[in-house]
């Protein structure tokens, strides 16, 4: 093996490959990076994985002679971090060991042979799904953060992706509360993906908005490819619990309120709410709400916004950390809240949002006395 | 460098013991804690005085009183051993905020970074004015023992302990802990129990020194990866396990060995509807709930058997705990069906129960809002009648 490359080029691809790399791992080859050079691939491919996803990307090289070895990721990308700008040049030194030089620094660096990395999910991409990197940002970008983050039910921990021939849709729920975005699509077939927000994460992170996806799955991986990039992930398997039937239809009170100033007010309360539930009582009539808390041993506090309220008044309790999270991904500046009864859903959706896309989050109400 | 010291209560349950009866408990120098002289339980402790006739821990008392006939029998005094273990946890925590509870007796202490507030003095002058301090405020003598880890700590406190002829505390200084690895057996490393110490002294490694002639490969050769990983981390005196300060109970247990040794399922389940009526109400009454059901059988030959299983969600009601715990007996009785002389539950994974008040999206196949309901009309009967004004059927006289 045998190839040049400039200092940037390499510092480019390490930096899309380190991110799948673990920190931590009992299996040594994990915290290699594999390096491959070709000259019929016209440069040099970088991969990293951490057994859950697995990042590969190609970046341009001078390639004279084909070979294939793994080496510790942090260092090299140290090494690469540290070289003056200019060519980099990387000779095989025998085997699972190369000779980095660069101007007048040389290094030798020690690492394993590429069979000992694990091989690829084999995911065909013949008939993948092709969407704009742009609209797949903004599905991880409003729904991912509702996935759960607790053991107790995996399914949960990922992001549900329904592609329909006519929209793609994404949702997420902890079993509390639930986000879900809708965008119009057209072509491809039906399939539904649970994705681990990881993997998302990668897509927008390697992936430039403009850049067009292109998505495939085999048996229980799935895979993205756009420019030289590719991203596999491993799925979770379904089947994802029935969430149209939690999304409540019947709701007949609405509130619409400035995001900004509920916000502020919900982290005014949250101050002195519990540190377990988070619970803050709100009490909509005529013009109003009216926040209040009360925590033993601690304190309480009430606060009141003027909203647009329509229907019976309603005194109902919420998680705080709950309400304040899902305002935050609101891509407006007013919300429109509506509501049933105390114990059941209330829904949280944009108003005036001017996109294609359709948006709507709901959050479970915390029972207000025991 | 990190400094770690292990505090542990001497003969704490019989300490305890003769501080609750100071005319009996306290006068006999033959003391045996676990239960009367008639009783089928084990010993729970017993004094310096009895160890020198052979009795230990976790001994059946009939056999511990044939080797010692003279020997005085107390029960355990339970609640007064939970508050001194709680007493004195408290008193260590005036020398260091990092204390980490490892049984009702044991505590581990991280004073890594209090170099400055006890003015740079060693490590053994700080445990002796903590051994000092403890005495002076709970009349219980702690032995303990130090190094940079937990790992050095544990073996040289159990060097410390006066029964094993140690001066109460044991430091081993940085750098020197190799030199005290070596002057060890290897049935000194916890966890290297008798089995894993008969292996060993198969291939003729019966002191640390003996395994530390050997390399990697051949220790692995001898045993599994993970053992091999295990083995040559403790001989090397590496442990990077943290003080953890747990500040929630980590689970609530209840067990009772019968009278006699009962074979019929029908008997043994209503001894555990029992343990879990009791079990719940107890964990119910410190606001918790559970997520993991244990259930433990001890057969008449004393072979102790356990099962568990962890449910989705956290859960509080009679209902949905006994109906796991009786699963899991009915798995253990059917492996295997002898007569049993103890059964015992336990509930962990506690979590604080106010955390119910959140609603969930589906309904729950677990513990239904029913079953919520009805626990709490229960406990409210119970707090204005007493615990026995409302049980389940199956257990009232």
């Amino acid at each position: 093996m045998k190839f040049t490359i400039t200092r940037e080029q390499l510092q480019e691809g390490l930096a899309a490959v380190a991110a799948a790399i673990p920190a931590k791992t009992t299996l040594p080859v994990l915290a290699n990076v594999l390096v491959e050079a070709s000259k019929q691939g016209g440069g040099l491919r970088l991969s990293g994985t951490d057994l859950d996803i697995a990042v590969s990307t190609t970046v341009p090289a001078e390639v004279d002679a084909d070979g294939a070895v793994t080496l510790p990721a942090k260092k090299l990308i140290d090494i690469a971090r540290e070289l003056p700008s200019g060519p980099v040049r990387v000779t095989a030194a025998g085997e699972a060991r190369v000779s980095i030089e660069s101007g007048r620094s040389k290094f030798k660096l020690l690492g394993l042979p590429r069979e000992e990395f694990p091989s690829f999910p084999a995911v065909k991409f013949e008939k993948a799904w092709k969407a704009a990197a742009g609209v797949v940002h903004k599905l991880v970008g409003h729904v991912a953060f509702a996935a759960s983050t607790e053991e107790s039910r995996p399914i949960l921990n990922g992001v549900l992706w329904e592609l329909r021939p006519d929209r793609m849709r994404m949702v997420a729920t902890n079993g509390h509360r639930l986000a879900k975005m809708d965008v119009p699509a057209t072509g491809g077939s039906t399939a539904d993906l649970i994705v681990p927000p990881k993997a998302l994460e990668q897509i927008r992170r390697l992936y430039a908005g403009d850049a067009e996806i292109e998505l495939a799955k085999s048996d229980n991986h799935i895979g993205f490819r756009a420019g030289g990039t590719l991203v596999y992930s491993r799925l979770i398997e379904g089947p994802y619990p029935n969430y149209e039937q939690v999304i409540p239809r019947e709701n007949d009170k609405q509130a619409t309120v400035d995001k900004a100033a509920m916000a502020a007010a919900l982290r005014r309360m949250s101050v002195v709410a519990s540190d377990q539930t988070h619970r803050i009582r709100l009490a909509f009539a005529g013009g109003n709400v009216k926040f209040s808390v009360q925590t033993p041993d601690l304190g309480e506090a009430q606060d009141e916004l003027a909203v647009t309220y329509e229907g019976e008044p309603l005194e109902i309790g919420f998680n705080a950390m709950y309400l304040l999270e899902i305002l935050k991904y609101m891509p407006t500046d007013e919300v429109r809240i509506t509501f049933k009864a105390p114990e059941r859903a209330a829904t949280i959706e944009p108003v005036g949002w001017n996109d294609p896309a359709s948006y709507m989050a709901l959050v479970m109400p915390l029972r207000l006395v025991d | 460098m990190r400094r770690i010291l292990l505090a542990d209560a001497d003969a704490f349950y019989v300490a305890v013991a003769r501080a609750v009866d100071p005319d009996g408990a306290g006068k006999a120098t033959l003391l045996i804690v676990g239960g009367s002289r008639e009783s089928r339980g084990v010993v729970c402790s017993a004094s310096y005085e009895t160890r020198k006739f052979g009795v230990r821990s976790a001994m059946p008392i009939a056999r511990a009183l044939r080797l010692c006939p003279d020997a005085t029998c107390v029960p355990v005094p339970f609640k007064e051993c939970i508050r001194k273990s709680a007493e004195i946890r408290k008193a260590l925590q005036q020398y260091t905020p990092a204390v980490e509870g490892a049984s009702i007796d044991e505590w581990y202490l991280d004073l890594s970074g209090t170099e400055g507030i006890y003015h740079h003095e060693p490590l053994l002058a700080t445990a002796r004015r903590i051994r000092e301090g403890i005495r002076a405020a709970t009349g219980l003598t702690l032995s303990i023992g130090g190094g940079t880890n937990k790992l050095i700590a544990k073996m040289a406190v159990d060097r410390a302990k006066p029964s094993r002829g140690g001066e109460g505390i044991l430091i081993i200084e940085p750098g020197s802990e190799q030199d005290f690895l070596r002057s060890s057996s290897l049935a000194d490393i916890p966890l290297v129990g008798p089995k894993f110490q008969a292996r060993l002294a198969a291939r003729g490694l019966v002191t640390v020194a003996d395994a530390l002639r050997y390399d990697r490969e051949s220790l692995g050769q001898w045993m599994s990866k993970r053992e091999e990983q295990w083995l040559w981390n403790r001989i090397h005196g590496s442990d990077d396990a943290d003080v953890v300060h747990r500040t929630m109970n980590r689970g609530i247990s209840r067990d009772e060995t019968f009278g006699k040794d009962l074979s019929h399922d029908t008997d043994i389940e209503r001894e555990l509807l029992r343990l879990v009526t009791r079990a719940a109400a107890d964990m119910r009454g410190d606001g918790l709930t559970a997520r993991t059901v244990a259930v433990r059988l001890r057969d008449w030959d004393f072979k102790t058997r356990s099962a568990q299983r962890t449910l989705p969600e956290p859960v509080v009601s009679d209902r949905v705990i006994l109906r796991v715990a009786h699963d899991l007996l009915a798995s253990l009785r059917k492996a295997r069906r002898v007569p049993a002389r103890l059964v015992g539950v336990r509930l962990s994974g506690l979590a604080p129960a106010e955390r119910l008040s959140q609603l969930p999206l589906e309904t729950s196949d677990v513990e239904t809002e029913r079953d919520r309901g009805l626990t709490r009309a229960i406990d409210r009967v119970r707090e204005k009648f007493g615990r026995k004004s409302i049980l389940p059927g199956g257990i009232t006289e």
